[in-house]
């Protein structure tokens, strides 16, 4: 079954029936996290970098921004007992806007943000598909983990 | 019959917006305008009375009481929000079919142009320069070309891809290249079509390019923003994608910053997911559970 995970949202699973899909990545980012042992998989679309912006929107949603969704995605995992070491991660988003002077750079400051609590945490990304000016739909199937990645020119796996 | 005439003659068929969404549109550009002239122009109207009534008592609003008039309905949402409904009910024909070309579902073009409405409203009332409500109805209609373009940009799409991928035109200048006109134009010729105040015909034939104007209109400005900012936050976006010009010196005009943008894209996304709980709420007969998120 697709469950949708909504702008500012995320979803865990370890059902293999479920496939978790987010659409329309514009600047936001898509965070795919997968489990192959314990075949738990997860997935987070984040809007923003910084939870300083808006502690009380940070609170009620982490989901919302970078430093507070990526930790809620893993501890959701972690809960359905994935564990750091065997996560498989991709990431997806970080869109621009034609603007040659970078004023609309919440994309490139998103990735940069998620970049920095990787580094931070020792978290590698696998495979990645960032940057340009595309609307990108993320969907990764619970039943053994295998992510997509659909743009205009089609889908693919990531 | 050359494709420009063939446009520009597919512009005359486009049904007129309805009745009260007109006369709303003048009611909310005068400014000696009151409530009660709101209301009376609503009042009329018994099928986007009985609709407003319906949303208002769905679950959503949780209200304890049961709304039983438009005066009512006023008081408890707010003739702001009443309004907001009135204009997306009667846009939904317009805009919510499906435009292949732009490569967006049924529902699509309709979800965007009202997070654009909301975060215009938004961007009006942190400027403190623009009329919320009219900045809300310049956001609902500001891609009203599109609904006409649509077919030609999916004839041509291959050559419109091509020079925005090879060639770093932004979407819509692809369309004036390939076709003649851009959606923003073809929009700008609905609106004068449909006699729309002339502010929200500029916002409309302008809102990629706002620096064309000058001196610059505050309204357009708005627009813009909104845009930007639903854009890059993927509300209801197609296979155009984020491949629009943002004009900084909109921001540098109004004296904004990048944080800005953000604090009002929180703002957007608890709008936008108000609405679309609002209109996914069945009639009020049903007893509801919960909606939205």
């Amino acid at each position: 079954m697709d469950r949708v995970v909504d702008i500012a949202d995320f979803a865990v699973s370890k059902d293999p029936r479920d496939t978790l899909v987010t659409y329309s990545l514009g600047s936001c980012i898509g965070v795919a996290i997968w489990d192959p042992e314990a075949q738990v998989g997860g997935l987070l679309h984040y809007m923003l970098p910084e939870s300083s912006l808006s502690p009380e929107k940070a609170k009620s949603n982490p989901a919302m921004f970078a430093d507070t969704g990526v930790p809620a995605l893993f501890r959701a995992a972690y809960e359905l007992g994935a564990t750091k070491k065997r996560l498989v991660v991709k990431v997806a988003g970080g869109s621009q806007l034609l603007d040659d002077n970078g004023t609309f750079n919440i994309g490139k400051r998103n990735y940069v943000m998620l970049r920095k609590i990787f580094w931070k945490n020792g978290i590698l990304i696998e495979k990645e598909d960032v940057g340009g000016s595309i609307s990108r739909t993320l969907r990764l199937r619970c039943n053994g983990g295998r992510l997509t990645l659909k743009t205009r020119d089609g889908e693919r796996e990531l | 019959m050359n494709r420009a005439n063939e446009i520009v003659e597919k512009i005359e068929t486009l049904p007129p917006l309805p009745d009260t969404a007109m006369k709303l549109i003048r009611v909310v550009n005068d400014p000696r305008s009151t409530v009660d002239d709101i209301v009376e122009t609503i009042r009329y109207d018994q099928a986007i009375t009985a609709e407003v009534l319906r949303l208002c008592n769905s679950a959503y609003f949780g209200l304890s009481r049961r709304i039983t008039s438009l005066n009512d309905a006023m008081l408890c949402l707010g003739t702001v929000k009443v309004l907001q409904l009135v204009m997306s009910v009667h846009t939904t024909n317009l805009l919510a079919r499906e435009q292949s070309g732009y490569g967006m579902d049924p529902g699509v073009l309709w979800k965007h142009s009202v997070a654009v409405a909301l975060a215009a409203a938004q961007f009006a009332g942190l400027l403190r320069r623009a009329n919320g409500s009219l900045a809300f109805t310049a956001g609902l209609l500001h891609d009203i070309g599109k609904v006409i373009l649509n077919d030609y940009v999916a004839q041509e799409f291959t050559i419109i891809a091509q020079k925005v991928t090879e060639e770093g035109a932004s979407f819509m200048e692809a369309e004036q290249q390939v076709l003649g006109f851009s959606h923003q134009d073809i929009g700008g010729m609905i609106a004068e079509r449909w006699k729309l105040p002339e502010n929200m015909v500029l916002s409309i034939r302008h809102h990629h390019v706002p620096s064309e104007l000058d001196p610059p209109n505050d309204l357009v400005d708005v627009v813009h923003l909104a845009d930007c900012a639903c854009l890059m936050f993927g509300l209801g976006i197609g296979v155009d994608g984020l491949c629009y010009r943002a004009d900084s010196t909109v921001l540098s005009r109004h004296n904004l910053h990048e944080t800005d943008l953000e604090k009002i894209g929180v703002q957007i996304l608890v709008d936008v997911k108000r609405v679309e709980a609002l209109f996914t709420t069945p009639p009020s007969g049903d007893r509801l559970q919960s909606v939205g998120s």
